[in-house]
């Protein structure tokens, strides 16, 4: 059925010509530290365009309109990132924003969105910062950090022999503290008795006092709030220090095919959560579904998307929505159906609350041989979480 | 004559600068608010680092305090901009005064070493800071004005350079350069090194917090790391050094210079901008050690030789 | 108690691989007068080379640290003739400044070449420890903490007896001086940089087997460096070792007794104190 709407959709296109265009501008980490994360969003944000013009555009009224991409390299700089993004609109005369990566650069960024009063969709940034701002025309695709890690608790309530003690630790950034703040409320909420509660410096190297804490406090569960280089610190030092809890989580890495590389067999047995998994069950009107986007993904840009591919997708298939229903390019038109969208998307069905966020639950996922297993989705196990983790020089 | 007609040029320049918020080019002012902040801090680096000789990594310090002060007043207490700007500016100050006394017995590579100490510890110490909202940052106000911002920038920055224009004529101004050219002979001159360092310390970290507060306001969101920044306090150096460093002028043409080219590449081949940025600093280093005005003055002479020379001056 | 020796063994081999990645830029401090900003970046680029031998060519990571430090020093050797040269007697920051292009340009290029994915050395004994008394040693910590020793003693071995460690030592003090020990100021400079290059690529090459690279960890380890070159002094190398045990047992027990957001408080507040205290260094004798 879709095929043949592609079809006449196609056939009816003067092919290459358009009459119009929407330009849709971003500012993402292309270089410096963060240009690991930031690459998804560039490589998300041009497949979705280049997908959707594939399929006509998008269509205002009787019109057809392509999707033209106007990114900029912020270098990892916050400041540049926001005379890009006045840029963006003055200079390129963008229409409408799309979002960088990372909690600090979004809640620099959406101020110009907000001072221009034109809508920014951003799946770069989760900390609950960017929307308690009352800012009116900033949208997320990332899900609120205060719940991370809520299916991993459920979980863990849920589990034989239930875990008794749990060590929180969080990086000091925004999003970081945002998830932990949420974190400390389920814990108690759940009947979990956390027994170290602490906050480290954003890009920490050593972990061995942390780890030694762990160790001697008996802790049978540890969840860590951070970045993927901490993690991979904490990991590799858990191993040498061999400290082995019953559980651990992580709310980043873990759904990245690069960290799995980087850890090799060290990564088996970590959890964590995503938003998003590849399934064919999401269905999309663009690429089909999501088992289908991240097999062309992969093929095209020679590595596995995460959720914040997923999420960079959905940004822009929101604002493709939203125009259509607005029938007009008029920002504050748009600004007022992004409000008021609901479709379905390869990345879960997406809709936006008072603040402009997007709610979804997170998947607790674990690394089972070297691959990504959903284990819990908030209602029931998916899959047999390897529980408690066996000692390292035993895995 | 001739200076009259400089003055007037000078004038012309900053009455057109600050009309350009009403000729409706919004990158532009954008650029300028980032570009006149940029050479405000240039210049208030060419105080203590041009002028005084004291290569100060800490000045990013005083750039932090001053944003600070205005977050915090801002944001915790719920006060005006401009007491805000009061607070940032004492804070500065305050703390330039205190630390130059003990910081600046030392020299060369020790003084820069210790000043970079002070930026990494003062961003440590405040990311545990409560009232400063820790390593989470505060968030601003919004204010839409941009052309305040622009116009604020302006103005700091030519009060900056004013004041640079008066220290170079001044006793005071020839006091520097003594320490710097020589220490221990100024001393017996007849200056007060001590005293005389530790203003030049604190007019130095005046502006700098100044303009760290406007900016604050201006991006609406700071965090430790990104104000208490060592790389904008290499910045601040390499623009001034770019420029040439003790002199009035020096370090405004080297920010706009540089600014400007950066700017450029960051949105044109935006992949190789910050590869640009360090092939610059060593060709320019290498080749016109003493920034862009003695190029200008000694390269219309010697020609190509000029660079010659300088490399010849200084090599192995 | 445990969790109190368990902490201070872990500060003591963490200062081990401190010492080493500050050894290289307290030499080339004390005999050349550079304080060398794109330090952590050579003990990145030791860490990536490493890497590929050890991903690309299977070798054992600590049989590819010679070949990291030859190919450092290497680079570092055409970085000080090529380049440091030509401006070493210019104004001090100007020297300041190079090295901070050239580190620019390093991480840029690194970036490049090796993207920014994250990676990291890990062959099979990486996570291996030792059980001693409920004590855990952490068996790659332990030999990267032997080989920091080893090279620093050697170091100063090849200092104090050999004729071109004696010509570096008087090129510390006096160029003309290092003359008559008949090599040419020129390439004695260019030896020193290397020397301090190749030790910054063993220091990154035991970085990558213990924790994690991309092209960005240089400045971090730039400024750590600092610090221990400081509390060490420029001197002696043996003292650079004791300053980085010194900084490794503060940071973990900081860590520890403080918490996790003050392990930089406490160094870099160490740094300003000894500077403004002692600026000739907590240990050394001379400046």
């Amino acid at each position: 059925m879709y095929a043949f709407l592609f079809f006449i959709a196609f056939s009816f296109l003067p092919a290459p010509a358009w009459a119009q265009q929407v330009t849709l501008g971003a500012s993402v980490q292309l270089t410096g530290p963060v240009a690991n994360t930031g690459r998804y969003y560039k490589d998300a944000y041009e497949f979705a365009a280049e997908k959707i013009n594939a399929a006509g555009g998008i269509a205002i009224g009787s019109t057809r309109h392509r999707i033209a991409l106007k990114i900029l390299d912020n270098q990892s700089d916050v400041n540049l990132s926001v005379r890009q993004y006045v840029q963006l609109l003055s200079q390129d005369k963008v229409n409408f924003l799309l979002g960088p990566f990372a909690s600090n650069f979004v809640l620099a960024d959406s101020s110009i969105a907000e001072k221009t009063r034109v809508p920014m969709v951003q799946g770069g940034g989760a900390s609950d910062q960017i929307y308690s701002r009352g800012y009116t025309h900033v949208f997320g695709t990332l899900p609120a950090a205060s719940n991370y890690f809520g299916s991993t608790i459920d979980a863990m309530t849920r589990l034989d022999p239930r875990p008794r003690t749990v060590a929180l630790l969080y990086a000091d950034d925004a999003f970081d503290v945002s998830v932990a703040k949420g974190t400390r409320e389920l814990l108690k909420r759940a009947g979990l008795k956390t027994v170290i509660d602490e906050r480290y410096s954003t890009n920490a190297s050593d972990f061995s006092v942390l780890l030694s804490r762990i160790k001697s406090g008996k802790v049978d569960a540890v969840l860590v709030a951070g970045h993927e280089t901490e993690v991979l610190n904490f990991i590799r030092q858990a191993k040498s220090l061999g400290v082995s809890p019953m559980l651990q989580s992580f709310t980043v890495g873990v759904p990245s095919a690069d960290f799995r590389q980087a850890l090799g067999r060290d990564a088996n047995g970590a959890s964590g959560m995503t938003a998003w998994l590849p399934s064919p069950a999401l269905k999309d009107q663009w690429f089909g579904d999501a088992e289908k986007f991240a097999r062309e993904w992969k093929a095209r840009y020679g590595y596995e998307p995460d959720y914040h591919a997923a999420a960079g997708v959905a940004a822009v298939e929101a604002f493709v929505n939203a125009i259509q229903s607005a029938g007009s390019v008029d920002p504050q038109k748009v600004r007022d159906a992004l409000a008021k969208v609901s479709f379905d998307s390869l990345y879960g069905h997406v809709s936006f609350n008072d603040q402009g966020q997007i709610s979804l639950p997170q998947i607790m996922i674990q690394i089972q041989d070297g691959k990504v297993v959903p284990i819990y989705a908030g209602k029931e196990f998916l899959n047999k979480l390897q529980y408690p983790l066996a000692p390292w020089d035993k895995r | 004559m001739k200076k009259i007609v400089r003055g007037v040029v000078l004038c012309v320049i900053v009455a057109l600068l600050a009309a350009l918020p009403w000729m409706g080019n919004t990158v532009l002012v954008q650029f300028g608010i980032n570009l006149l902040l940029l050479a405000t801090l240039a210049q208030g680096w060419n105080i203590i680092g041009g002028y005084t000789g004291y290569p100060s990594f800490g000045n990013s310090v005083f750039y932090g305090l001053g944003a600070y002060g205005v977050a915090i007043a801002m944001v915790q207490y719920h006060l005006p901009f401009w007491a805000g700007m009061l607070i940032g500016l004492g804070l500065g100050v305050a703390f330039a005064g205190l630390l130059g006394l003990a910081v600046l017995r030392l020299k060369g590579h020790y003084f820069a070493i210790c000043t970079l100490g002070l930026a990494l510890v003062m961003t440590a110490i405040v990311s545990n800071l409560e009232i400063a909202g820790s390593n989470i940052g505060l968030v601003l106000p919004l204010h839409t004005g941009e052309a305040l911002f622009y116009e604020l920038a302006l103005g700091l920055l030519v009060l900056t350079t004013l004041t640079i224009f008066w220290l170079s004529r001044s006793r005071f101004g020839v006091g520097l350069i003594a320490i710097r050219e020589n220490e221990e002979g100024a001393a017996v001159l007849g200056v007060n090194t001590t005293l005389y360092k530790i203003l030049a310390f604190m007019l130095s970290a005046a502006f700098t917090a100044l303009a760290g507060g406007i900016y604050a306001y201006y991006i609406t969101f700071i965090d430790p790391a990104g104000v208490f920044d060592v790389v904008l306090n290499v910045k601040m150096i390499i623009m001034a050094v770019f420029g040439g460093p003790g002199s009035v002028l020096g370090p405004v043409i080297g920010a706009f210079v540089l600014s400007a080219t950066s700017e450029v590449l960051a949105t044109k081949v935006t992949s190789i901008a910050s590869m640009f940025f360090g092939v610059v600093i060593v060709v320019a280093v290498v080749f016109m050690p003493r920034g862009i005005i003695d190029l200008v003055k000694n390269l219309r002479q010697a020609g190509w030789r000029y660079f010659i020379g300088n490399v010849r001056a200084h090599r192995l | 108690m445990a969790l109190f020796v368990q902490v201070l063994v872990s500060g003591i081999l963490l200062g081990g691989l401190y010492a080493l990645m500050a050894l290289g830029l307290a030499l080339v401090w004390g005999v050349l007068n550079i304080v060398n900003l794109s330090h952590g970046a050579l003990i990145m680029l030791g860490a990536y080379v490493t890497y590929f031998l050890v991903t690309g060519a299977h070798f054992d990571p600590f049989a590819a640290l010679p070949i990291a430090a030859a190919v450092l020093f290497a680079i570092g050797y055409a970085i000080q003739r090529g380049i440091l040269n030509l401006v070493i007697r210019g104004p001090m920051f100007n020297t300041l400044l190079i090295t901070f292009g050239i580190e620019v340009v390093l991480m840029y290029l690194a970036q490049l070449w090796f993207s920014a994915d994250y990676r990291t050395i890990n062959p099979g004994y990486a996570g291996a420890s030792y059980a001693v008394g409920g004590i855990t040693i952490p068996f790659v910590q332990l030999i990267a903490f032997a080989i920091a020793i080893g090279l620093t003693a050697a170091m100063w071995l090849f200092l104090l007896h050999s004729r071109t460690g004696r010509g570096i030592r008087a090129a510390a003090q006096n160029l003309v001086a290092a003359r008559l020990y008949g090599v040419s100021p020129k390439r004695i400079y260019a030896l020193t940089f290397g020397l301090g290059a190749a030790l910054a690529g063993v220091a990154g090459g035991l970085y990558g087997t213990v924790s994690q690279i991309n092209p960005y960890i240089g400045g971090a380890l730039t400024a750590k460096s600092f610090v221990i070159a400081i509390i060490g002094g420029l001197d002696n190398p043996l003292w650079v070792i004791v300053g980085g045990l010194f900084l490794g047992v503060i940071e973990s027990l900081t860590a520890l007794f403080i918490g996790p957001t003050y392990r930089d408080v406490a160094s870099f507040g160490i740094l300003v104190l000894i500077l403004i205290v002692r600026p000739s260094g907590l240990l050394g004798r001379t400046a």
